[in-house]
């Protein structure tokens, strides 16, 4: 069963995108992220245009957290003001992004950039998860109890200037730090087709200590907006987004995630995290390995007609 | 030049077999040219044709068309039979890119007029049929390695390149057209028009340019858009021939041209061109049109498809416990 994908000008297999679409759905329900950083990599591997995937993945993670994050918000997880601060920092780092995709693609770098920046993000990101889950799995056999979050704790982020009161999550620091976070996040996700919770929660818990309860909550409200500002973005700026192969994508991907979050309430959190961390580091090495083994073709053709402007 | 010049002898070709079978007592084989019905002739071909024969004779004498080329064929020392001349079509005019577009076929059919084979293997006549896309620019990057890794360093811009090119023909075409005929027309996969912009042309290399035209074809022949067919073209009849192209999923949407090719002995005897119109339509041209001339519509548009879809999508869960 095929359906022809207007954008993307390709006819697709409508089992194999609804197929990944579960698969990722499951494994972003399992972990608890949104699954862009794995569906963007997968579109791309089964010949999606990479401006295309990476268009559509940001429609696509806007359906994947808004349930998420209407459920956050009902049980109060999300703290508006921060996430407002994020947010504004998001949709200036979207715009930056959205314009570099354009350049990156003109100058023919795109693709090479987008594998970049997966192999160093994934790379980076996978390592400390795996070193931190690793250490918390001997640290619960061995019984020692680890060090949490010391409040009054301070670092150079809390001195810059501009401080703001966050009531929901207990801080009281400036808006600057949130800022650039949200605005690096809303870059990264512009360029890579994801949501950047990945990115974004460890950064609110390290760098702001924002208390875990709010830091989901708080970035999936943030990333459902940052996701629909960047959507349109790329819909006026690159052409790229298949609401078509969105919809698939969508639909599939929600049903999994269900399942993946019901099979996630079965493992335990520091087991889930190492497996997260190997899905994330399996990833990286896959994109990784394309960037220096010998490619098959040296060329590769682009045709300059097709999007007006 | 070739071009004008054969329709003008198609059409001597024509008269002479009008005339012959009218004034004379016409053999089997004649006798079987006459029956096709001559006056609707022009009919089958692109009506774009017909009109420019038309103007061409109404241009010369109003009076005098139909007598003229009749004189000169009795002038020439025409063979008892008629020239021949190749009359074809295309089996879908208009082929609609719809959402359940997969790739298509199309039968380019024709026929020889007048013509001189005894039976469909006899092998009298060769025929080529070239299947064109629209020509669009195009930019080749070729990867090398830098510092461990495959990154694009060179590129070479072509103004044109055909986005879509099939070849079918009765045998390999070597064996049926001279190299320079080939090039000229732009038959065959090493002939394919591809026009590097100036800038690029002068600063790659003669012999490098070749690998990038190379990795063209090859690239294209890949993606199943560039097709070459040898023994594809098939005689089903005397003069009735028949060759179906494949038109892959991911071609690219926009007007096709047909070209067709007949030859005896090497020799062309008759052209013949045709337009297929490859367009969207329905839900895929109303989404490719709000995508390319609303895109911030089509932006906001699919934010709020998104954001129901997801929505809905997880309602049928809403009352599982929570995790």
């Amino acid at each position: 069963m095929h359906i022809y994908l207007p954008i993307a000008e390709m006819s697709a297999n409508v089992l194999l995108f609804l197929g990944m679409g579960c698969a990722v759905g499951f494994l972003s329900g399992l972990f608890g992220v949104g699954g862009g950083f794995l569906m963007t990599p997968l579109l791309i591997f089964s010949g999606i245009p990479s401006a295309v995937a990476v268009g559509t993945g940001a429609a696509q993670i806007v359906a994947s957290s808004v349930s998420g994050a209407i459920a956050q918000y009902r049980r109060n997880n999300v703290d508006i003001k921060m996430a407002v601060v994020l947010l504004a920092g998001g949709v200036v780092g979207s715009v930056i992004g959205v314009k570099m995709v354009r350049i990156l693609s003109l100058a023919g770098h795109f693709d090479l950039f987008v594998a970049l920046a997966y192999v160093t993000f994934l790379g980076v990101i996978g390592a400390l998860m795996l070193i931190e889950s690793v250490q918390a799995i001997q640290s619960a056999r061995s019984g020692t109890p680890r060090a949490g979050r010391r409040p009054g704790q301070h670092s150079w982020v809390h001195g810059l200037p501009f401080k703001m009161r966050f009531h929901r999550s207990k801080l009281y620091i400036s808006a600057i730090p949130p800022m650039l976070i949200g605005a690096f996040v809303g870059f990264l996700g512009a360029i890579m087709g994801a949501g950047g919770g990945f990115i974004m929660v460890p950064a609110m818990i390290y760098l702001l200590r924002v208390p875990t309860n709010v830091v989901v909550g708080t970035s999936l409200f943030q990333i459902v907006f940052v996701a629909a500002a960047t959507t349109v973005m790329q819909a006026v700026e690159n052409f790229s987004v298949d609401i078509v192969l969105a919809l698939l994508l969508i639909v599939s991907g929600v049903i999994g995630a269900q399942y993946g979050a019901a099979a996630g309430a079965r493992l335990k959190n520091e087991q889930l995290r190492l497996l997260l961390a190997a899905l994330v580091l399996l990833v990286a090495a896959r994109i990784g390995w394309d960037l220096v083994t010998t490619p098959a073709e040296l060329f590769s053709l682009t045709t300059t007609l097709g999007a007006p402007g | 030049m070739t071009r004008r010049r054969v329709q003008h002898w198609r059409w001597l070709g024509l008269f002479a077999a009008v005339a012959s079978a009218w004034g004379m007592n016409a053999d089997g084989a004649r006798a079987q040219t006459a029956k096709t019905p001559d006056a609707t002739i022009p009919d089958f071909g692109q009506p774009l044709r017909k009109q420019k024969s038309d103007r061409k004779s109404k241009a010369k004498d109003d009076g005098k068309a139909a007598a003229q080329p009749a004189e000169r064929a009795a002038d020439r020392p025409a063979p008892a039979q008629g020239k021949e001349a190749v009359e074809a079509d295309v089996s879908t005019r208009t082929i609609a890119v719809t959402s359940a577009f997969t790739g298509t076929e199309i039968v380019v059919f024709g026929s020889v007029v007048n013509s001189r084979q005894s039976s469909p293997e006899a092998g009298t006549y060769d025929v080529i049929v070239v299947l064109e896309g629209l020509e669009a620019p195009l930019l080749v990057r070729r990867k090398t390695n830098v510092a461990g890794l495959w990154i694009n360093t060179d590129a070479v811009s072509f103004e044109t390149a055909p986005s879509y090119y099939a070849i079918a023909s009765t045998r390999p075409i070597e064996e049926i057209a001279d190299d320079a005929f080939l090039k000229r027309q732009g038959i065959g996969l090493e002939y394919v028009r591809l026009a590097p912009a100036a800038q690029s042309a002068a600063e790659t290399k003669a012999g490098d340019l070749k690998s990038f035209k190379d990795a063209i074809v090859r690239l294209k022949q890949k993606e199943g858009l560039f097709i070459k067919q040898d023994y594809a073209v098939i005689f089903i009849g005397k003069s009735l021939f028949r060759s179906s192209i494949t038109l892959p999923a991911n071609v690219p949407v926009g007007p096709l041209t047909a070209r067709v090719f007949l030859f005896r002995e090497g020799e062309l005897l008759s052209t013949f061109q045709s337009k297929v119109r490859l367009e969207r339509s329905g839900i895929e041209l109303w989404l490719y049109r709000a995508a390319m001339d609303h895109p911030l519509y089509y932006g906001l548009g699919a934010v709020l498809v998104a954001l129901l879809a997801g929505l809905l999508a997880s309602m049928p869960f809403r009352r599982k416990p929570a995790t």
